[in-house]
């Protein structure tokens, strides 16, 4: 069981063990068992596709929580998972109904509201389709089942003589469908997990949905205008609501307030200091006023001063020199540390350090984060797009000093994820400012700029490479410090792994380090930079560490192929031994790093690797394991780019990328996550970055801002590994290997070696002014 | 020109003696009371409405500021270097307008200068052009103006300082830089010139604004049509100086003034859209075509037009440089998500609704003015091309992106040289914007 | 009071002359399919059709489109089967869709002046408008598809 699952499990034991309720409730409810829990069904759920389809009505056969099929023969598929973009409801659905052998055509997805019945809500990580893998085909096993023993019953044979297909159980001529036998049947039977894990599920080649290609139920309604996301919400009464913001992310105080300028601001209502004891947004005030306008102009027209912390001074150079600081210091969690790696470093016959940087990336999700909140009753209505809605539930009930249970979120469309709404400083803001006048509904949304200011980005990195080498130039022995901003420290510390002597650390600034190359002995350190943990809120972004450790791993590797006179390619396949730790384990990683090392050779195969190309233009490669050594999806990249020496303009040409995720359940979602993570590795590699200036972010929109656009796309050729393992995750390991290939392939091209990303021109060009000098 | 000087010499005497206060004393004429609108006769009153229009008398004679004020009722501010000037009330009110005016005394004004009292009008009133209009003309626009509805509204008080609120000292000042007379037809040219020259040299007083003004804020007879700076904008050059790559030609000319767009020059915008639009978009097309005719004629079009395939060619060449593929330029980024999207162009000729930067007015004069006034302003469905919008840019950008712009424009849309303090002179049209537009992104 | 056609039908508003259009779309007359991106005109998620042509409403003030006929996502076809919209959907464009209203208004205008689009022209009038997941390819796509069925008003 992998770490998550372990979390996941004991959230789901503690809920239950709070309402004196089993854990066979969780997953196998019967009809009505929904109300019995006190649950009112799906009526409530914000968001359903097909949005010309209806939900199953009264009389629906529900076998668990996850599915229900009604009397016509709808079928609905409960996800708990946010829609950002990866038609993650589509996947999770096409994995039930293959189980259960439903009629596609058929199946409906509801995107639900919070509600503990759930277990663990998050959606990041790329862990949806794997963390949902077992339990939803159980699931449609058992759906699956019932049908077959009830249709048997009805068409008068025995069970074993039927087959379902299509959403149909038939024997021979006869034949029933599911719809009809619930009308019929009424069926009510529910199985223990442990009957349900003895269900027999369809071996690899009997799957149907799985695997083949077929469209987003989602996508329909983003042609029309018609799909709802958290800032389209409304409710009658409801007051606009923009906050004013502190001059530092933590540690500001508000001392004074004059509102007598935004009074003059027709539509202008008041302002709010907001008190937040969950302590996430402290020092914000929020303007409320009867349109957004009037909200935007009167928070421009409030004067608030602030005693600013003690960040306000705090830049970008200063957080890196801080993390030199500490790496050169005991502490931080040693997550590998194999014996006698200092010495076997310090005896090699010789050794290479490098240290590579990675600098302030922001999400700039395009719908700025926001929220609607209400109080109903005695329960809290926030409206909002999110993706941990079990980590902020409870915080948002601190905030409100009200009961656990009393905060309830609808769901939404999100208007980009990306690691943004993983955060809660845009939910408890508005329920703060509706508390203060009484529940009233309360929409509150940052502007741009606002949402960039405190975006929970992606922390500035140091990490330094040091590596002992043999005489043939092979690397035996490794020392890796990684060291940035902790996310998963400052925003959720329980969720915190474990590294060794059972020192906790954040997996999320870590993985992609703890690699599965055979390097001798090695010691792998994360520390956490606490200045930036200060300075700014440290957030996840699409791939965590993984989108930035490979900067340091893959072009530290390539440095110490060519320091030796080793092909890049032959030199890293020497290190994918598979042996030891690096043996892999079933399920989801089974096979270990010889499935690294093929797809490793796969994509160099595909881009000709070795052939001759023209002047400073050249191949570099790079490979991952994806996102976490416990769910890897193998990646191996190239890219081909060309270098203007003149100035210094890196024109990245193709990309080839092939990936493997196991089994692949949307063949059509998988590309467009994969192309759209590529890309978001090419705009962190060459286009987009920041830094902080005076403690907070310099950026602010897009004039100084800048990700990838239309015009700057390459060519790209994507292929994914056909196999029938567990599936891993897909949407965020297309990001890991770009940045180190293209660093690679400048290093061939005019050979400079740039250890900073992003990589701009006029850094091409210092490199090559360096290069000339030497 | 030395007649000139022999003028401003004279005058100088003359104000040194005494004689100058009998020049310019104009004795009152004899209020009337105000004449029955019934009495003057259609056709007159349907003819005065078109000079009215070649004219623009609404529009320097109603309130724009203070959310607007009621047509012709006057105290239309105008700010000049010496303070803010409010126009008269011109609708027929017995106490606050013209309402006890004389045709005669209307007609003195419009050929001197002088109100019904004797007064001195300021320089503002054009009536250094309006003194070329016929008789035929003044009677019926008198007739227009008898017969709109009078509205009792007086405007606020000028702010002019001493001397400069002096009255007198616009005798002087009409004696040195005011020709008094008819327009004389030019027997060298055809009918259409003269009546193109008749329109924009009188009623449309097209110098007024597009002839630079010499430090008392005449304009500069050795100057014609040289173009000038106006409320922030540059009322560009109207004869052969103008710098466009494409010239001005009689149907570019035509196109302009009728609807306010000229497919290969840019659209009306700011203090010319009304002109467009309100007003010559009112009278007989052929007047319009006359205009055209005249000022094709001034800048020489027919024999500078053999360039403009090749002009045309190379703006359109640049339209689109440096937007396919990857961009790292910070200042193509801006233009690339700011302004590329509706401005590029590609093919043969822009496109109408696209308009083509490169061949603009506004990257072709010799300051950013006109560019960065429709980059904060935007212009409105009711301005430039009819029906289509620009968006203001005020709040997207800031001085700075709005310098970015304008140099990566001029340096690579035109082959001018760069313009200068680009950023300093951004800061200053931005300050002279109203209340500034809401900012949904600081 | 501020008079206008919205998608084929008259309209009038009252809000402030300056308060940007995309509000008045979003908030007075409740069409949420035209989005709020940065605020400045520079993504494109805000983008409707004034007068036929693509327009940021982020930035567009109100009494600017005075007497202007406007049209949103919601307007663009009556049943969402504009040659565009099917293109996108065939192509399966959309990611999380919060930027695609935008992008099908600019696309559907954009190939009223470029019937053929080439991919340079793509580049030039698609590179304003954002797309955070990165659905670039097959917008690409998407456009070319349309292109080929996409009739000229």
């Amino acid at each position: 069981m992998s770490r998550l699952e372990r979390i996941a499990r004991q959230s789901d034991k503690a809920y239950a063990a709070r309402h004196d309720l089993s854990r066979r409730g969780f997953l196998m409810t019967s009809l009505g068992a929904g109300l019995a829990f006190g649950f009112a069904r799906s009526a409530e759920a914000a968001q359903h596709f097909p949005s010309a389809g209806t939900l199953p009505g009264g009389g629906a056969f529900e076998p668990n929580i996850w599915c229900a099929i009604a009397p016509d023969g709808s079928v609905n598929v409960n996800i708990i998972r946010a829609e950002m973009g990866q038609h993650i409801g589509t996947a999770l659905a096409r994995i039930i109904a293959d189980e259960m052998e439903a009629d596609w055509s058929q199946v409906g997805i509801t995107y639900v509201d919070t509600d503990p019945k759930w277990g663990l809500m998050v959606t990041g990580g790329s862990w949806s389709v794997w963390m949902t893998w077992d339990v939803f085909r159980q699931a449609g096993a058992a759906a699956r089942t019932v049908m077959v023993d009830e249709g048997a019953k009805i068409l008068g044979v025995p069970a074993d003589q039927c087959t379902a297909r299509n959403g149909v159980v038939s024997a021979g001529a006869k034949s029933i469908s599911y719809g009809d036998i619930v009308a019929r049947a009424k069926p009510t039977r529910s199985f223990s997990p442990d009957e349900m894990a003895k269900l027999p599920l369809k071996p690899a080649g009997e799957r149907r949905l799985i695997g083949q290609a077929t469209t987003a139920l989602d996508i329909p309604d983003k042609t029309t205008g018609r799909a709802v996301y958290g800032i389209d919400a409304r409710l009658p009464n409801m007051l606009y609501g923009r906050p004013k913001l502190p001059p530092t992310r933590y540690g500001s105080k508000v001392q004074s307030v004059d509102d007598s300028e935004a009074r003059k601001v027709a539509g202008y209502e008041r302002y709010i200091v907001l008190e937040d004891p969950s302590g996430t947004v402290p020092g914000w005030v929020v303007v409320l006023a009867t349109s957004y306008p009037a909200a935007i102009r009167a928070t421009d027209a409030l004067k608030v001063t602030w005693v600013a912390g003690d960040t306000a001074h705090v830049s970008e150079d200063d957080i890196i020199a801080h993390g030199r600081d500490l790496i050169g210091k005991p502490g931080g969690t040693r997550i590998f540390d194999d014996p006698g790696n200092a010495q076997a470093v310090a005896s090699a016959h010789r050794t290479i350090e490098r240290e590579y940087i990675t600098t302030s990336v922001a999400h700039y999700a395009l719908e700025p984060v926001n929220a609607l909140a209400r109080l109903d009753g005695d329960v809290w209505e926030i409206h909002c797009g999110h993706q941990w809605q079990s980590l902020w539930l409870p915080v948002m009930a601190k905030a409100l000093q009200v009961p656990d249970g009393k905060v309830v979120m609808r769901t939404y469309m999100l208007g980009g994820g990306f690691g943004r709404r993983l955060g809660g400083d845009y939910a408890i803001p508005a329920a703060l400012a509706s508390k203060e006048i009484g529940g009233r509904p309360v929409k509150l949304v940052l502007t741009r700029s606002d949402d960039m200011q405190f975006d929970t980005i992606r922390s500035p990195s140091l990490q330094s490479i040091k590596a002992g080498l043999d005489e043939h130039g092979a690397i035996s022995a490794m020392q890796y410090h990684v060291t940035a901003g902790w996310p998963t420290q400052v925003m959720a510390p329980a969720f915190m792994a474990k590294g060794l002597d059972n020192q906790p650390y954040d997996q999320f600034a870590l993985s992609g380090a703890d690699h599965w190359y055979e390097t001798g002995p090695t010691l792998v350190r994360a520390i956490s930079n606490d200045l930036a943990n200060r300075t700014f809120c440290p957030g996840w972004l699409r791939s965590v560490s993984a989108g930035w450790t490979p900067w340091a791993l893959e072009c530290f590797v390539d440095e110490a192929a060519h320091e030796s006179g080793h092909d890049p390619l032959d030199y890293r396949l020497s290190m994918l031994t598979a042996q030891g730790r690096n043996a892999g384990k079933a399920p989801s990683s089974i096979g270990g790093a010889t499935r690294q090392a093929a797809v490793l050779k796969r994509v160099a195969e595909m881009a000709g690797w070795g052939r001759q190309l023209p002047p400073d233009t050249a191949l570099g490669l790079a490979t991952t394991f994806g996102q976490e050594r416990e769910m890897p999806t193998w990646t191996a990249g190239v890219a081909q780019v060309h270098v203007d020496r003149k100035t210094g303009v890196v024109t990245c040409q193709k990309l080839w990328l092939v990936l493997d995720a196991g089994t692949i359940v949307h063949p059509d979602g998988a590309l467009a996550q994969t192309q759209g993570a590529a890309l978001w590795g090419l705009s962190m590699a060459l286009f987009e970055g920041t830094r902080v200036e005076q403690g907070r972010l310099a950026a602010h929109n897009l004039d100084n801002y800048t990700p990838l656009r239309i015009a700057d796309v390459p060519d790209m050729d994507i292929v994914f590994m056909e196999n029938t393992e567990k599936p891993s995750g897909l949407g965020e390991p297309g990001v890991t290997v770009i940045a180190p290939a293209i660093g690679n392939a400048i290093f061939r091209a005019v050979g400079v070696r740039l250890r900073t990303l992003p990589m701009r021109p006029d850094d091409v060009l210092a490199a090559l002014r360096d290069q000339t000098r030497s | 020109m030395l007649k000139r000087i022999a003028a401003i010499a004279v005058a100088l005497a003359v104000v040194a003696g005494g004689g100058f206060l009998i020049y310019a004393w104009n004795p009152a004429i004899t209020p009337i009371a105000r004449p029955n609108p019934a009495a003057f006769p259609h056709d007159a009153v349907a003819r005065g409405e078109i000079v009215a229009n070649a004219g623009y008398c609404v529009e320097c004679h109603t309130r724009a500021d203070l959310g607007g004020g009621p047509e012709l009722a006057g105290d239309y501010k105008m700010n000049t270097p010496f303070g803010a000037l409010f126009s008269p009330n011109i609708t027929p009110d017995v106490e606050t307008g013209i309402g006890t005016w004389s045709e005669a005394a209307f007609r003195r004004s419009m050929y001197r200068g002088v109100d019904r009292d004797g007064a001195h009008l300021f320089p503002a009133f054009p009536f250094n052009h309006f003194t070329k209009m016929s008789e035929q003309d003044i009677s019926d626009l008198y007739a227009y103006l008898m017969t709109r509805p009078a509205v009792h509204m007086t405007h606020r008080a000028n702010t002019l300082p001493f001397p400069f609120n002096l009255r007198i000292l616009e005798a002087g000042w009409a004696l040195l830089f005011v020709s008094p007379g008819r327009y004389q037809p030019d027997p060298s040219h055809d009918a259409m010139w003269n009546r193109g020259a008749y329109l924009a040299e009188g009623d449309a007083h097209c110098g007024a604004c597009h002839t630079p003004r010499n430090l008392l804020m005449a304009e500069k007879s050795s100057a014609p049509y040289d173009g000038a700076v106006i409320d922030g904008w540059i009322a560009p050059p109207l004869n052969a100086h103008n710098p466009t790559p494409v010239v001005w030609t009689e149907d570019e000319l035509f196109a302009y003034l009728r609807t306010g767009v000229a497919p290969l020059h840019g659209s009306a915008a700011g203090p010319m859209s009304p002109v467009a639009h309100r007003y010559l978009g009112r009278i007989p097309e052929s007047d319009v075509r006359a205009i055209a005719h005249y000022f094709a004629t001034m800048d020489d079009a027919a024999h500078r037009q053999f360039q403009d395939a090749a002009a045309l060619a190379a703006a359109l060449k640049a339209s689109g440089r440096d937007l396919s593929g990857p961009q790292h330029d910070a200042a193509v980024r801006l233009y690339q998500g700011a302004c590329a999207a509706c401005h590029y162009n590609a093919g043969s000729a822009p496109v109408l609704g696209r308009p083509e930067l490169a061949l603009n007015n506004a990257l072709w004069l010799d300051e950013p003015n006109n560019l960065y006034q429709v980059m904060l302003h935007g212009i409105g469905a009711s301005e430039g091309q009819s029906g289509i919008a620009m968006p203001s840019f005020y709040a997207g950008l800031t001085d700075a992106d709005m310098a970015r712009i304008a140099a990566y424009l001029r340096a690579t849309r035109t082959t001018l040289p760069p313009w200068t303090d680009l950023e300093a002179k951004a800061a200053k049209l931005r300050a002279a914007v109203g209340p500034p537009p809401i900012n949904a992104s600081h | 009071m501020t008079k206008f056609e919205l998608n084929g039908k008259p309209v009038s508003v009252d809000a402030p002359d300056d308060t940007p259009l995309l509000w008045v779309l979003r908030d007075d007359l409740m069409l949420t399919g035209t989005k709020f991106g940065c605020g400045i005109g520079e993504c494109g998620a805000c983008t409707v059709h004034v007068g036929g042509r693509a327009t940021r409403s982020c930035i567009t003030p109100l009494a600017s489109i005075e007497g202007a006929s406007i049209t949103t996502i919601e307007g663009l076809d009556p049943d969402g089967n504009h040659p565009v919209q099917v293109a996108w959907r065939d192509g399966q464009v959309p990611q999380c869709g919060y930027c695609q209203s935008g992008q099908i208004m600019q696309a559907a205008s954009f190939l009223k002046d470029f019937p053929h689009p080439t991919d340079a022209e793509i580049d030039a009038v698609m590179g304003g408008s954002l797309c955070r997941c990165m659905t670039y390819i097959r917008i690409r796509a998407a456009i070319k598809q349309a292109a080929g069925t996409t009739t000229h008003e």
